[in-house]
């Protein structure tokens, strides 16, 4: 399918999807459920990543600083890069990586199974009982697992730049303090937000047309995945020009 | 706590067989250039498209700090080496894995789904030689070349960030470019990049190969794929950071 033509299927997708939406009010217990899932199990994956991006900001913040007599810019080098740019990226991209291709690889299964098309035998719209909670579930935890991606980053960040650099943490807390308002962090909770809309669609719009079989899956799983990342990244850059350009 | 040992074991004895189906000479050469041409062609827009954005973001924030101290002389070789160092390598492994390993761990796994290993077993073929060892290799030369890519794009991304958008003197902007990037910086960041593929390449065949349980058990090895060679390299990432700082690569 030509990139075009998918673009132009996924208008479709999100005109039926708005359709199916509006007329009930969503299935509660399943947002919540998907709601753990997302957030609870991608938890364990994210902090592991968030700790070595927060790592690997000061080893190299503290590098390319050092010309510049700055080891104080360290802080102020984390606190930007890391907390309104890595972060909130780092944090999408896990989750895309570990709940969209799972809601991909879901829903996918269920279309090559023909369970949707039985959901729709029973007229339950599918959009309405299978993506819906998807999309509300992560709405609700992928800001959340975004703060908690920026804490964990400056957290390891300052346990390099104490214990393997041995400089002064006081300095790089009153640093980042100073680079890093609360507006930022609003901010990067509104990017959470914005990026688990995509990461939600996007995947299951994949899932949704997934082609036969076990290669139909795979396909699907590898194609949202990549779509999401890119997207993610690009409405990254767009979000940050407009707010700090 | 013991299953998890009895995987790494088992990932090491998948790596020998693909180490030991190399030496022998094994595996199928022309298998290999048509995967490695499959995975430069499949990861290479998604790599650009991904390092582009975040050389942009990079000089946005960039400016920001240096404007504090007027030293936007300085944004340039920053972009620059946060794009050689780290964002480059990082992000195209990322999306190596997300698109290459991924593939390549869902065609495995629809092969092993569809008996299509076994039968290669059967006829007293090497399946790991034959099937995996190709798609790893690719994954493992891939990589690196992609990360170029990656380099430049990201580069020419802070440029129309800083030049096009924000306003800077292009002049400055490509003359001060290497200021803060030796040659060392490149091969460390080929280096690293080598290792993340490898990394991938292991792991996106181990579980596509060993995948279970029907079309779901495709999906599940391909979800696994990207989220364990992520975590992976991102740890190998910190540990090479650290050496080759400490050895002094800048």
């Amino acid at each position: 399918m030509t990139p075009l033509a998918t673009a132009g299927r996924f208008a479709y997708f999100l005109a039926d999807f708005g359709r199916a939406v509006a007329r009930r009010p969503p299935p509660a217990s399943a947002v919540l459920e998907e709601a753990y899932r997302i957030g609870v199990r991608s938890l364990p994956v994210l902090l592991v990543i968030a700790i070595f991006v927060g790592t690997n900001l000061a080893l190299q913040g503290a590098d390319a600083f050092a010309p510049l007599g700055g080891q104080h810019l360290v802080g102020t080098f984390v606190a930007m890069a890391g907390v309104r740019e890595m972060a909130p990226v780092i944090a999408a991209a896990m989750i895309a990586a570990k709940a969209g291709t799972e809601m991909a690889s879901q829903i996918a299964v269920m279309r090559i199974r023909e369970q949707i098309d039985a959901l729709e035998v029973m007229a339950v719209n599918p959009l309405w009982y299978l993506v819906l909670p998807r999309l509300l579930g992560i709405v609700l935890v992928l800001p959340a697992l975004t703060i908690l991606a920026i804490f964990v980053t400056l957290v390891a960040s300052w346990a390099v730049v104490v214990l393997q650099l041995g400089q002064s943490g006081a300095v790089f807390l009153a640093q980042a303090r100073e680079a890093v308002t609360g507006a930022d962090l609003v901010f990067c909770m509104a990017k959470g937000l914005v990026f688990g809309v995509i990461i939600a669609l996007v995947s299951c719009f994949f899932g949704f047309h997934a082609g036969r079989g076990p290669e139909g899956v795979g396909r699907a799983t590898n194609a949202a995945v990549v779509t999401v990342s890119v997207a993610v990244v690009f409405l990254n850059w767009l979000l940050s020009a407009v707010f700090y350009g | 706590m013991t299953g998890s040992l009895a995987l790494v074991g088992r990932i090491g004895l998948f790596a020998a067989r693909i180490v030991l189906g190399t030496l022998t000479g094994r595996v199928p050469l022309r298998a290999l250039v048509a995967h490695l041409h499959a995975v430069l062609v499949r990861c290479l827009a998604p790599v650009l498209a991904v390092v582009f954005p975040f050389g942009m973001v990079m000089a946005l924030q960039g400016l920001h700090i240096f404007q504090l101290y007027g030293a936007q002389r300085l944004l340039s070789p920053f972009v620059a080496a946060a794009i050689i160092r780290e964002l480059s390598p990082v992000m195209a492994s990322t999306l190596v894995a997300a698109q290459g390993g991924s593939s390549f761990a869902a065609e495995l796994g629809a092969m092993r789904i569809k008996e299509e290993l076994d039968a290669t077993d059967v006829m007293a073929v090497d399946s790991v030689a034959f099937h995996a060892a190709p798609r790893a290799i690719a994954l493992a030369v891939a990589c690196p070349i992609l990360n170029v890519f990656g380099c430049v794009s990201g580069i020419l991304g802070g440029y129309v960030s800083a030049v096009w958008l924000l306003g800077e003197p292009a002049g400055i902007w490509w003359s001060a470019l290497w200021d803060m990037t030796s040659p060392a910086d490149l091969w460390a960041s080929v280096l690293k990049t080598s290792v993340f593929g490898a990394i991938i390449g292991l792991l996106s065949c181990f579980l596509g190969y060993h995948a279970r349980g029907g079309a779901a058990g495709v999906g599940r090895a391909v979800n696994d794929t990207v989220v364990w060679s992520v975590v992976s390299f991102i740890a190998a990432n910190y540990l090479l950071t650290s050496a080759f700082l400490a050895g002094g690569a800048s």
